[in-house]
This record gives C-alpha cells, sequence and structure tokens, in this order.
C-alpha cells in the first residue's frame, strides 16, 4: 500500500468509527424529530440531504444510522470469523475423519446461499438487530471456515513449521508463534473484504423489514421506506444507499490493498 | 560458408535496463557454441531473442538467424522460422508440456503448423520422432500425457519434439540443469547426435563442465557481456579473465577435501580433520530404516554411521529415497522400521516429548531456505528465535550471539534488520547455516544445500561449510544429486538407488573402485575437468 492510500484508509476508517460511536459530533440533531411542515424539502443548504416525509432530517438519519448498520456488519463478520477460526483449525489438525465431518457439514451448509440461510434462520427467530447479526454471521461461517482449513492445511504441512520442529519446539509454541500469526495474516484483508459484504447484507435484511425495526435509522430501513416516494423524493433512498456503497466500497478497496500486501508477502 | 547465426551487439534492454550488452558471436553448422554464465548473466535473454521471444527492446548491428535478418522480422515470419528452423529445448520439461494432452500430441503440433503431412503419416512421423531419442516403448509413451513420464523421458520427449520440424539451429537452455548426470550424460549424447548430423547447437548453461564435453566454443557471459570467448580448449587450459578462473576453480569434482574453491576462502593450505577416535560414540547411526507411502516403498533398509567430525555424502536421483531418509533420521517422519540413535542416545522413532531435548544436538538445512523461515521474522529474529531453542537458554540479550553468529557465517551484522526475502539466494543459505548453528549441535543434516545455488555462490558456500566444520568439529550429512560436490565435501559416501543404498563406503573406495553397477554407470556420466 501507497504511504497515500495507507492515510486515506486510516481516514476513512477513523471519520466512520467516529460517526458510529458518536454520531451527534457530525450532525447534532434529533434523527426521531418530526417536523410534519417540513415534509419533502429537496437537498438544500438547510438539509443538505433533504427531509423524508415525517420532515425529519435525512443528513442526520443517515450519520445516526451508521451506528447500526456499521455494528450489525462488523459483529456479523466477527460472528462469522470467530465460528470459521474455530471450526476451519479444527478440521486442519483433526484427524482425518473428523475432518472429513466437518468438511461434509460445512459443504452442505455452503450449498446454501448466505442471504437464503440468513432469511431461514430470521425465519425461526423473528426480526431484529440480534437475529439479523446472528443470521449475516451463521451464514458468512462456512465460506470463512474453508479458507481458514486450508490456509492452515498449507501452513501446518510447511518447511517453516517443520524447521520449528527441528529446532525442539513445542506444539503450542508452534501454534502460537507461527501458525496462528501467519494464518491470520491474510484473513485480514477477508475480513474487510467481508465487513463490507456484511453491511451490505444487514442492509438488505433491513430492507426486508427483517432488521432493525422503524423509526431507527438504519441504511437498509430507510431505503425501504424511501421507495414508496421514490417517484417524488428521490434523496429519502439515495442518500443511505449512497452511505452503503461508500462503506462497502471502502472496505472491499481497503481489503484489496491489504491482500496484495499479503500476496507481496 | 555462411554461418547460420551471426550475431554483431546485441542489446536487449528491459525498462531501460541492459539485460544484454553488446554480445557478438557466430555459428557454423555442425558446430557447437555454449554460453555459460550464472543467473542473471543474459545467457537466457540472448538465446530467446534468437527466437524472438526475449520480451525486451532488441537492437543489434547484425541479428542474422538462418540467412534471415531477424531484425526485420514480423511476429508471423517469426512463428514460420520457430519450430522449423530454430527450435529451444526448455529445462523445465515438465513446465514445458501440457499436462493434459498425451505428448505425442504435443509432438505433432510441430507438424500440424508447420508441414502438410496427413494425420496417419504424421503419428508415423512423431514414433520415428520418439525412438530416435531412444524413449523406451515409443508407441506407448506417445498416448501418455507428461506427468505419467519420468523426468528423463519427459527431457527426450522434448528433444524429440524440437527435432521433428528438423531444425538447422538447436538452442538448449539449461536441458540437462534438472537431470541427474547419467541422464544429463543420454541428453548430451543427443546433442552430440545432433552436431554431427550438420545441425548448430547453441547450447546456455551455468556448467563449465557439462558444456565442455560437447561445446566446441566457449562464450562466458557476466552481466549481460561476453567477458571471454574462445575455443574450450583455451577456456578451460588458458582462460584469461578473472571470472572464469573463478568459475572453473569453484567446479568441486577432483578438488581435495578441504581445499577452497573460491577465492574469498582464507585458508590456502587444505587442512585436514584431527583423526576421530575409532571408540568414540558415533555421532549418528541409522539402521534398517524403511517408510512406504500407501504401499509404494520410499526407502528400504537404508543404514549407515556418520562418526563425529566427519561426513558422509548421500548420494542418488531424485526420487530414489535421500529426502525420505533425512526426514526420518530428522524425527519428521515415522519410520515403518528402523532406527535412528543420535549421540548414542534414541532418537526415532521415538515420541516428540521425549526426543525434544535430543533436538538441540541435531539441525537441518534445506535446499530452499526461505521456505524454512517465518515470513514475518527479521534475520536477527530467526537468529534469536533458533538462540532461545538451543543451549544458550538465557532469555534477552542475544544481540551479541547474533552478531556473532553472522560473523561466523561471514554475513555482514547490519543485515539483522532486514527481511530475508531482501536477501541473495547464497545469503540466505547462510543465514539458514547460522539458524542450525545456533543451538550449537553435533549433527547437521544438509538437504541439497547448494542445488538451488549458483556454481561461485556454491562454492564459498562449500568453503564455508568446510571451515564451519573444521572450527566446530559438527557432523554432516551431506545429501546431494551431485557427485562432484559429494565427491569434494565428504569423508564417506552411500550411493542410494530406488530407495536401497546400494554401496557405501569411503570416497576414494566409491568413487575409485565402485562396486555396484549403478554407482559405475554414475561416475562413468560424471562430467570431469581434472
Amino acid at each position: 500500500m501507497s504511504r497515500t492510500a495507507k492515510i486515506l484508509s486510516l481516514l476513512f476508517i477513523a471519520f466512520w468509527v467516529l460517526t458510529a460511536f458518536v454520531p451527534a459530533l457530525i450532525a447534532p440533531a434529533d434523527p426521531l424529530a418530526i417536523n410534519p411542515s417540513q415534509a419533502f424539502q429537496a437537498p438544500s443548504g438547510a438539509h443538505i440531504f433533504g427531509t423524508d416525509e415525517s420532515g425529519r432530517d435525512v443528513f442526520t438519519r443517515v450519520i445516526h444510522g451508521a451506528g447500526d448498520s456499521l455494528y450489525i456488519g462488523l459483529a456479523a463478520t466477527a460472528l462469522g470469523m470467530g465460528l470459521a477460526l474455530v471450526l476451519g483449525t479444527a478440521a486442519a489438525l483433526a484427524p482425518r475423519w473428523l475432518d472429513e465431518v466437518i468438511l461434509r457439514v460445512l459443504e452442505a451448509l455452503y450449498s446454501v446461499p448466505s442471504l437464503l440461510m440468513a432469511l431461514l434462520i430470521i425465519a425461526f427467530t423473528g426480526p431484529g438487530v440480534g437475529p439479523a447479526i446472528v443470521a449475516v454471521g451463521l451464514s458468512t461461517a462456512p465460506g470463512y471456515a474453508r479458507l481458514v482449513r486450508s490456509q492452515i492445511r498449507t501452513l501446518k504441512n510447511s518447511e517453516m513449521l517443520e524447521a520449528a520442529t527441528v529446532l525442539g519446539r513445542g506444539t503450542w509454541r508452534k501454534v502460537r508463534n507461527h501458525l496462528v500469526p501467519n494464518a491470520l495474516q491474510p484473513l485480514l484483508a477477508l475480513v474487510t473484504l467481508g465487513i463490507g459484504q456484511a453491511v451490505i447484507w444487514a442492509a438488505a435484511l433491513s430492507f426486508l423489514g427483517l432488521g432493525t425495526p422503524p423509526p431507527a435509522p438504519e441504511w437498509g430501513a430507510m431505503l425501504s421506506a424511501g421507495r414508496t416516494y421514490l417517484h417524488l423524493a428521490w434523496w429519502l433512498s439515495f442518500f443511505p444507499g449512497l452511505a452503503i456503497v461508500v462503506v462497502a466500497a471502502g472496505a472491499t478497496l481497503i481489503g484489496r490493498a491489504l491482500g496484495g500486501k499479503v500476496k507481496a508477502i | 560458408m555462411n554461418p547460420l547465426l551471426a550475431v554483431e551487439n546485441l542489446c536487449v534492454s528491459f525498462a531501460g535496463q541492459h539485460a544484454v550488452d553488446a554480445v557478438s558471436f557466430e555459428l557454423n553448422a555442425g558446430e557447437c557454441l555454449a554460453l555459460v554464465g550464472e543467473s542473471g548473466s543474459g545467457k537466457s535473454v540472448t538465446a530467446r531473442s534468437l527466437l524472438g521471444l526475449s520480451g525486451g527492446r532488441v537492437s543489434a548491428e547484425k541479428l542474422v538467424v538462418c540467412q534471415e535478418d531477424a531484425l526485420t522480422l514480423t511476429e508471423p515470419a517469426w512463428q514460420k522460422i520457430r519450430g522449423s528452423s530454430v527450435v529451444m529445448i526448455l529445462q523445465d520439461a515438465l513446465m514445458a508440456l501440457d499436462p493434459l494432452r498425451p505428448v505425442g500430441r504435443e509432438i505433432e503440433d510441430v507438424l500440424k503448423e508447420h508441414g502438410t503431412l496427413n494425420r496417419a503419416a504424421r503419428s508415423t512421423k512423431v514414433l520415428e520422432a520418439l525412438a530416435s531419442v531412444d524413449l523406451p516403448d515409443p508407441e506407448r509413451r506417445m498416448k501418455q500425457r507428461s506427468t505419467q513420464l519420468s523426468g528423463g523421458m519427459r527431457q527426450r520427449v522434448l528433444i524429440a519434439q524440437a527435432l521433428i520440424g528438423d531444425p538447422q539451429i538447436v538452442i538448449a537452455d539449461e536441458a540437462t540443469t534438472a537431470l541427474d548426470s547419467r541422464l544429463a550424460a543420454l541428453v548430451l549424447k543427443q546433442l552430440a547426435a545432433l552436431k554431427d548430423e550438420g545441425r548448430a547447437v547453441l547450447m546456455i548453461s551455468h556448467d563449465l563442465a557439462q558444456v565442455a564435453q560437447l561445446a566446441d566454443r566457449i562464450a562466458v557471459m557476466r552481466s549481460g557481456k561476453i567477458v571471454e570467448s574462445g575455443t574450450t580448449e583455451q577456456i578451460l587450459n588458458h582462460p584469461q579473465h578473472e571470472y572464469t578462473r573463478t568459475l572453473l576453480r569453484a567446479i568441486p569434482s577432483g578438488v581435495p577435501r578441504f581445499a577452497p574453491l573460491s577465492t574469498k576462502a582464507i585458508t590456502s593450505e587444505p587442512r585436514q580433520l584431527p583423526p576421530t577416535d575409532p571408540d568414540a560414540t558415533p555421532a549418528l547411526v541409522v539402521e534398517n530404516l524403511s517408510k512406504s507411502f500407501s504401499r509404494h516403498p520410499a526407502v528400504i533398509e537404508a543404514g549407515f554411521v556418520l562418526p563425529r567430525g566427519s561426513t558422509l555424502g548421500l548420494v542418488g536421483e531424485s526420487g530414489s529415497g535421500k529426502t525420505t531418509t533425512a526426514r526420518m533420521i530428522l524425527g519428521l517422519e515415522r519410520p515403518d522400521a528402523g532406527s535412528v540413535t543420535l549421540l548414542g542416545e534414541r532418537f526415532a522413532p521415538h515420541g516428540e516429548a521425549a526426543r525434544r531435548n535430543l533436538r538441540e544436538n541435531i539441525g537441518a538445512i534445506y535446499q530452499n531456505p526461505l521456505g524454512s523461515f517465518d515470513p514475518r521474522y527479521s534475520v536477527g529474529q530467526i537468529l534469536t528465535d533458533a538462540l532461545s531453542a538451543g543451549r544458550s537458554k538465557r532469555g534477552s540479550g542475544y544481540k551479541d550471539q547474533v552478531a556473532r553468529l553472522l560473523e561466523q557465517v561471514e554475513l555482514d551484522p547490519d543485515l539483522s534488520g532486514r527481511n530475508p526475502r531482501e536477501l541473495s539466494g547464497g545469503q540466505r543459505q547462510r543465514l539458514a547455516i547460522a539458524r542450525a548453528l545456533a543451538p550449537e549441535p553435533q549433527v547437521l543434516v544438509l538437504d541439497e544445500p547448494v542445488s538451488a545455488l549458483d556454481v561461485s555462490i556454491q562454492a564459498t558456500v562449500l568453503d564455508l561449510l568446510d571451515r564451519l566444520q573444521q572450527e566446530t568439529e559438527t557432523s554432516y550429512l551431506f545429501i546431494s544429486h551431485d557427485l562432484s560436490v559429494i565427491e569434494h565435501m565428504s569423508d564417506l559416501v552411500a550411493v542410494m538407488y530406488q530407495g536401497r543404498i546400494v554401496e557405501q563406503g569411503s570416497t576414494a573406495e566409491v568413487f575409485g573402485d565402485p562396486q555396484h553397477e549403478y554407482t559405475r554407470s554414475l561416475l562413468t556420466a560424471m562430467p570431469r575437468l581434472r
């Protein structure tokens, strides 16, 4: 990664972290405050993203929505990757038969499209932020787990670990000093890519009314709510959509750059 | 008679950097010229530009290939010439052949491209070509894929493919490098036959001893320039340029044990190890080691004794079981039968936990050192890690010891902050040696430690290993397919063939009076300059 790219990535991450944790710093107004007399105002100096059908400021809602959207995205990725690490490592280091069993289960899960699986999970749990996290997290886990497994398997048979064995290193030390750090590095890029994807899925679930319940500002839910008025107020859907695109594209670009760095190693 | 190849002031540059710089030579029919140089000398780029394949910016005062002015040739015109007038035999036959197609079809492609023969006539010609390179059972082999053939067979298939278009010029780019001496001799014989048929042969190689058997003239290349050229006799016996002398001196065959191969070596007098006490516990005793992989035997009842402070050379072609033997000795592979005793204590088969405190007595060096380093570690971290595994368990303060180790292997202590990826091949191998020495082992297992290095670098690494052995009296198990390296480095030699040790004894005995048929064939094929 070039210096400029690094600085830009850090600024990008810093901006969204700030937005997620202290949205009031950027948009001090109340995201839920309604003002019917100000409904459907086009973007202007007073409301740079315009207002919605209840006169709520769209800019304020997009900024305050970052918290929920990013929270679902991050938490879901963390859950998926956490599960994947456990399953993938277990499969890679387990005896052959257990590896086969885990692998078959993962393949079966992997064969179901992720979003479909997420919908299936929500069908059991009912809608909400927690179920959305679980749904997205569980549906991404099989893909990650297969990658973790192959990563660790490759490393397990590497000359690097043999060299450590010849030096008299014990299993625990080999896992801690060589296996895990070297396996995690390429996964870091994958996780960053995955966050972008998870944000989109979280928004998709909310769009379908299965994630964050209204009137809380969440990008997918806002997108869905704005859909009704698309012909007279394009800004209702456009700006939350833009936020999703920016976050997903940003995460993807950073992930790619990290991936490139890993490959260079 | 016009020369088939005439090159005058050939320059090839990549992004403004000259890879080949003002190279001139001629090649006549029935003649063999060898371009000799180390990696990065520009020899392969020179060869590729004769086929219009250099991929760089080519300029020359004259570049005539088979009476055609190659400087003006367009890509379609090149395609006509390639395969019919000029052909190239590549080093890696496995990469050069499509793994998904039968080799016969691969050869037939050349005929389809350049000829008008029908299907039946083509396949007769393919059969003839395969038979002409002494491929056993050509009818069966032509239907097989490259992955089903042995290395030597694949190389012969490539030669058959090269010859089927009846070319006037044959370029052999390191065509014998990956082969053991027997197969290399076979390929050289084929090339010699081509020369006798009146074709021009351009050999590209790093190995002076090998090209000397065939070449009429030799041109020595370094950093894109020809530093010296002349008849083979002149180059070998009266080298003028210092670099040619360095290359010649670096050839280990016939050089007495402990005599330096590189100019860098400090000692000029060959020294001898102090005689070892015959009653002392041997460094390593290997008894009846056997190992099979899915019922296919890899090592069969291998056994030998490595006395303290001496070197045992284990020699054999690829696939003969050398590396599996080394892995069993290092406790990386569990033997099916047999045992390994290290300094009088049982080492394998043994539980890893029980074996662990014996591990500091045995170290290993691999052919590809980079793969054996943690990619996240710097040079200093690699050595610190190795030091903390050894006897000097002090917890911290390894800095002086790291510097001392680096000095011991003649590396600049300032390198300790670098990542091994930034080091050259020779430096990486020195680092691997430093790491192996860190726990102060009594035995080092060296698996093809210099096979990936250029001859002059190989010479400095071998000299270093010699010096370290004299200083530390470490015992070496030295594994190599290269007979000349084994001859120079070993006190004792064991010859491995198809999983068995077929012959062993002192170096003088085995090289002077080989008993086994395989050893004899290896030695006859071995190129010698001295």
